[in-house]
């Protein structure tokens, strides 16, 4: 071999190494991206009930009207496969899209915005190389006026957007500064479990005090013994994100079941534990109404065995708690409501689903039951069409006066009001209003302003 | 006469077979109309009525008879419903309600192992079936993946798609059979219309080991599951319609069927297809009953063999004590069996049989054994948790052959209605007793593999029956000597098919419900081709609609 070859091959083996390099970077680059697409949950909104991953469609219900989530797979004629990473950064962390309309916030762009450049970049990488590209356009979102003007956004977004990216509080440790950037930004916890005020921002003084998703309460996380998770441990916490249910606490339900099941159960230990870490910390939020920490009401309790042999009455309507409880619950919770004994069936006392005032969840766990979308499928049936709404309220009272907080109460008109899909929403009335008040204000203004004019211009002219 | 209703398609029976022929149906577009005898239950009540009874062993229970739709009583005595005339007694056990008998089931959806259907071929006994396995294979696949069926590979049946799931958790007395009679007879999981986990929207089953009388959570699949899925097709059920009568036009074709409602008022039915689905018996009764001028032996009845070749599965059984503690009760009824002697060379000899362990808890047996021997107090509770735990239990599953004389007739005495009661004409033929007296040598190797003391065998002669009605209104390609064609449709009328477990024209040695439900869906595809469904297709579109 001479001496020409011999710089050839090692020329070769230089740039074999590394395109290697290069692939194993973008390789890890990917995974990282695809990592934070998961911690952020993007798919929950961005993929239809069965359809293609990131390719839109669901029909996500917000108090202004249903918004339709896009499809952000990289197709350049239905995704964002024409997205420089800045305009995908704009989207991700401003709300801003490449033709530069606004994003209803509905994509919560607001925790996003806590995004560090670098996991923009990676999550960037991923959505352009890592997500196969479907070129199916969902339809387009319909709001009603004047949500329907997506520049209106740009005035929200004056309010109450706080673009600047997560800076670690060099006081704190690296675990809970791990915690507070992600339950602050990809996790978007906030989103759900920060109550919100009428303009429908999170009220920032109060963060993760608890909120509503559609019908369900998203609770207090604070670190408030009573109404929070200051009493549970951070391992504790850990489970709960990791299995959907933490023993002898709480179980996930409706949306959180979805983000356990999508996001947080795939995030790494360490990721789980810095969550757990942070919430700890969180400034506690006290609900008077919680005399005792939410999970620490009941005990077992055998409400049926008094009742054997008697004759049920042949109008299921007038089955007392018990008698409902008995025919509907109590094969899978058992006779006194301890559930089984390696907690896979859960007891029905010592946990957030009895114990709390605010009975919706309770009524809404009822009604549609537990279900998960991977192979495990349903965790508790849905009696929605087996229960009449005074059915339900009469099985949950007895719940909770039985094994939870017998301060909480549930009617049939909750139960009716909750089936059908909630209370209905005033807020597209309100912004309306809200306009109309606005327009007349700028009227009366201007005739005001007028008016002195004139007689400004009127005694100018006397003089 | 007041009322009158029309459809595409009327069925009369909503079991399980009627109503997942009467949806597959009205996913085609046709409207149909389902007639049933009996009302309309609601899951919880059976569940309250089964939790709130004192008699837990009487699965019957929780489904007392509607005084409009009779079904056979036993507990605490025979209500006189099913007349037998023996010579050896069948007494059937079946519920008339929207739904059919499977609101009671253990659930065991097993199909035929391939050489059923060709016993006469092979073995020189019975009848071949018009059909052969592979024929059968697809259907069998569209209806597992209906009732969502749990099962293993290793039990004959050769299949050409997996199971919709895998087989639910062995319980723990059913492993020590299994690990301690390998490898003289391997113990496998039976196939079961039972989650091992979520499917379909119903959830796993938690073991509360009460699958008879009823599936407290809806993790079996039962026929109101199968109603309810008619209704969202777009099928019309009308409860508590006791059909009398089937009428026929001068060209032999179906016209109406008439039924009387609760308070004895009569209606009339018209449509342009009528499926008999009503079970092996009150099928059999029914076109028995609507014999006219034309058709004096009765619809459908030409060939005479309307009622005949009943079949179902007798069984004897070993119960003994265990030399561990197995604790029966864990986990489904019955789980596990031994399925090597389904088939062979011996069936020319005898009848072939399953091998079913019981998996249902023994203290209640053991309490009234122990009632009965006058044990009480501190040694009652003493040999209560020693025979609870240790007691077992094997039973053989024998197949019948078919026999002409083995029938189902009108009696001479009437329900409430006014309606002539069914009788049975049973015998347990040799065929059947010598594969009995073989299984003993099984019986007796298993327990002495099991450490067995205290073997107790059914007494000589005592066969248990386990409701699975068969043939009554066999399939065959000769109209002389059958009473449906290998379609379901009917010999005689045009317009009429058989939708049950009394077109098989051999039992074997399985649960006959699979087997009917698939000959159903069969018969339906006949009645209005699919547009677009094979197994295949179906397979691959129903874990579409699950992601």
């Amino acid at each position: 071999m001479n001496a020409s070859a011999r710089c050839l091959l090692l020329l070769g083996l230089i740039v074999t190494a590394s395109v290697h390099a290069a692939d194993s970077t973008d390789a890890a680059l990917l995974q990282r991206g695809q990592y934070l697409a998961t911690a952020g949950d993007c798919v929950a909104c961005h993929t239809a009930p069965g359809g293609k991953p990131y390719a839109g469609g669901l029909t996500v219900p917000t108090p202004i009207g249903n918004i339709i989530a896009t499809n952000i797979t990289p197709s350049t004629t239905a995704g964002i496969g024409h997205y420089t990473e800045k305009q995908f950064s704009d989207a991700l962390r401003k709300g801003i899209r490449a033709d530069g309309q606004r994003l209803y916030p509905a994509m919560p762009y607001t925790s996003y915005a806590q995004v560090t450049d670098d996991d923009v970049h990676a999550l960037y990488a991923y959505f352009m190389h890592g997500v196969v590209p479907v070129d199916n356009r969902p339809a387009p979102t319909r709001l009603p006026f004047p949500f329907n003007i997506r520049l209106s956004m740009a005035g929200w977004n004056l309010l109450f957007l706080d673009s600047k990216p997560f800076t670690p509080d060099p006081a704190k440790g690296v675990a809970w500064n791990r915690g507070a950037y992600l339950v602050r930004g990809l996790a978007h916890c906030s989103t759900c479990h920060t109550p919100r005020n009428l303009l429908m921002a999170e009220q920032s003084s109060r963060e993760l005090a608890g909120g509503a998703v559609g019908t369900w309460l998203a609770p207090n996380i604070t670190s408030d013994a009573n109404s929070g998770v200051g009493g549970w441990s951070e391992q504790q916490l850990v489970d709960y994100l990791r299995l959907g249910h933490a023993t002898g606490k709480a179980q996930t339900a409706g949306p959180m079941a979805e983000a356990v099941e999508h996001s947080l159960q795939h995030l790494e230990p360490a990721d789980l534990q810095a969550i757990a870490t942070y919430l700890k910390t969180v400034p506690a939020h006290h609900d008077p109404a919680d005399t005792r920490a939410v999970d620490s009401w009941g005990a077992a309790f055998d409400g049926i065995a008094d009742q054997r042999g008697t004759a049920l009455p042949d109008d299921a309507e007038q089955w007392s708690g018990a008698q409902l409880y008995d025919a509907h619950c109590a094969s899978c919770h058992q006779v006194s409501g301890e559930g089984s004994f390696d907690g896979g069936l859960p007891p029905l006392f010592h946990n957030t689903a009895t114990g709390r005032t605010d009975t919706g969840n309770l009524v809404m766990v009822i009604l549609e039951g537990i279900r998960w979308t991977d192979a495990t499928g349903v965790h508790m049936p849905g009696f929605a069409h087996a229960l009449s709404d005074h059915q339900v309220a009469n099985l949950g009272n007895y719940l909770t006066l039985r094994y939870g907080n017998p301060a909480a109460r549930i009617t049939a008109t909750q139960v009716a009001n909750l089936r059908s899909g909630g209370a209905p929403s005033h807020l597209v009335a309100l912004a309306r209003l809200a306009m109309v008040v606005v327009v007349v204000v700028l009227i009366l203004a201007i005739i005001v302003l007028w008016r002195r004019r004139r007689r400004r211009r009127t005694s100018s002219g006397q003089a | 006469m007041s009322g009158q209703l029309s459809a595409d398609v009327v069925v009369i029976g909503s079991g399980i077979i009627g109503a997942l022929a009467a949806r597959r149906l009205a996913q085609q577009g046709a409207s149909v109309l389902i007639l049933e005898a009996g009302p309309r239950l609601e899951r919880a009540r059976v569940v309250a009525a089964f939790r709130n009874s004192p008699i837990k062993g009487n699965w019957m229970a929780p489904y007392p008879p509607s005084p409009w739709a009779p079904h056979p009583i036993y507990v605490p005595q025979d209500n006189g419903y099913l007349k037998q005339s023996g010579p050896y007694p069948y007494p059937a056990e079946y519920i008339r309600a929207v739904g059919g008998t499977t609101w009671h089931w253990a659930a065991q959806a097993w199909r035929l192992v391939p050489n059923d259907v060709r016993i006469k071929s092979l073995y020189g006994v019975g009848v071949d079936w018009p059909l052969s396995y592979e024929e059968l294979d697809p259907w069998y696949q569209e209806a597992e993946e209906l009732l969502g069926v749990a099962g293993a590979d290793n039990t004959g049946s050769p299949r050409q798609h997996p199971f919709p799931m895998e087989p639910v958790a062995e319980p723990w007395s059913m492993r020590r059979f299994r690990e301690r009679l390998a490898p003289a007879y391997p113990v496998v999981a039976n196939t079961v219309a039972r989650n091992s986990r979520g499917y379909d929207s119903r959830p796993a089953c938690v073991g509360n080991n009460s699958c008879q009388p009823i599936c407290p959570v809806n993790a079996q699949y039962l026929g109101i599951n199968a109603v309810e899925a008619a209704e969202a097709a777009g099928a019309k059920v009308v409860p508590n319609a006791v059909v009398y009568r089937i009428e026929h036009d001068t060209k032999g074709r179906i016209a109406a069927v008439r039924y009387y409602a609760p308070d004895k008022s009569e209606h009339r039915v018209t449509g342009t297809t009528f499926i008999l689905a009503a079970n092996g018996i009150e099928s059999p009764k029914l076109l028995l009953l609507s014999a006219s001028d034309t058709y004096p032996n009765g619809l459908a009845n030409s060939s005479g063999m309307v009622g005949r070749h009943l079949m179902d599965h007798p069984s004897t059984s070993l119960t003994f004590y265990a030399d561990e503690e197995l604790w029966l009760g864990r986990g489904p009824q019955s789980p596990s069996s031994i399925n090597t002697l389904r088939d062979g060379a011996f069936r020319s000899q005898h009848a072939p049989y399953r091998l079913d362990f019981t998996n249902i808890s023994q203290v209640l047996n053991v309490t009234n054994d122990l009632i009965k021997e006058g044990v009480y107090g501190a040694e009652f509770e003493k040999q209560l948790r020693w025979r609870a735990a240790r007691q077992v239990n094997v039973k053989n599953v024998l197949e019948v052959l078919p026999n002409p004389d083995n029938r189902i007739t009108l009696s001479a005495e009437k329900d409430a209605m006014g309606i002539p009661k069914p009788e049975a004409h049973y015998a347990i033929d040799d065929y059947t007793r010598r594969a009995a007296e073989a299984s003993k040598t099984d019986f007796a190797r298993i327990a002495e593999l099991m450490g067995g003391t205290g073997l107790r065998y059914s007494a000589d002669g005592q066969f248990a029956n386990n409701q699975h009605i068969t043939g009554t209104m066999s399939m065959g390609n000769d109209p002389k000597t059958s009473v449906v064609d290998g379609f379901g449709r009917t010999h005689d009328h045009e317009n009429l098919f058989v939708c049950s477990t009394g077109v098989m024209p051999t039992a074997a040695t399985m649960n006959s419900t699979l087997t009917g439900v698939a000959l159903a869906l069969r018969t339906a595809e006949h009645i209005l081709p699919a547009k677009n469904t094979h197994a295949g297709a179906m397979h691959s579109g129903h874990e579409a609609s699950l992601a």
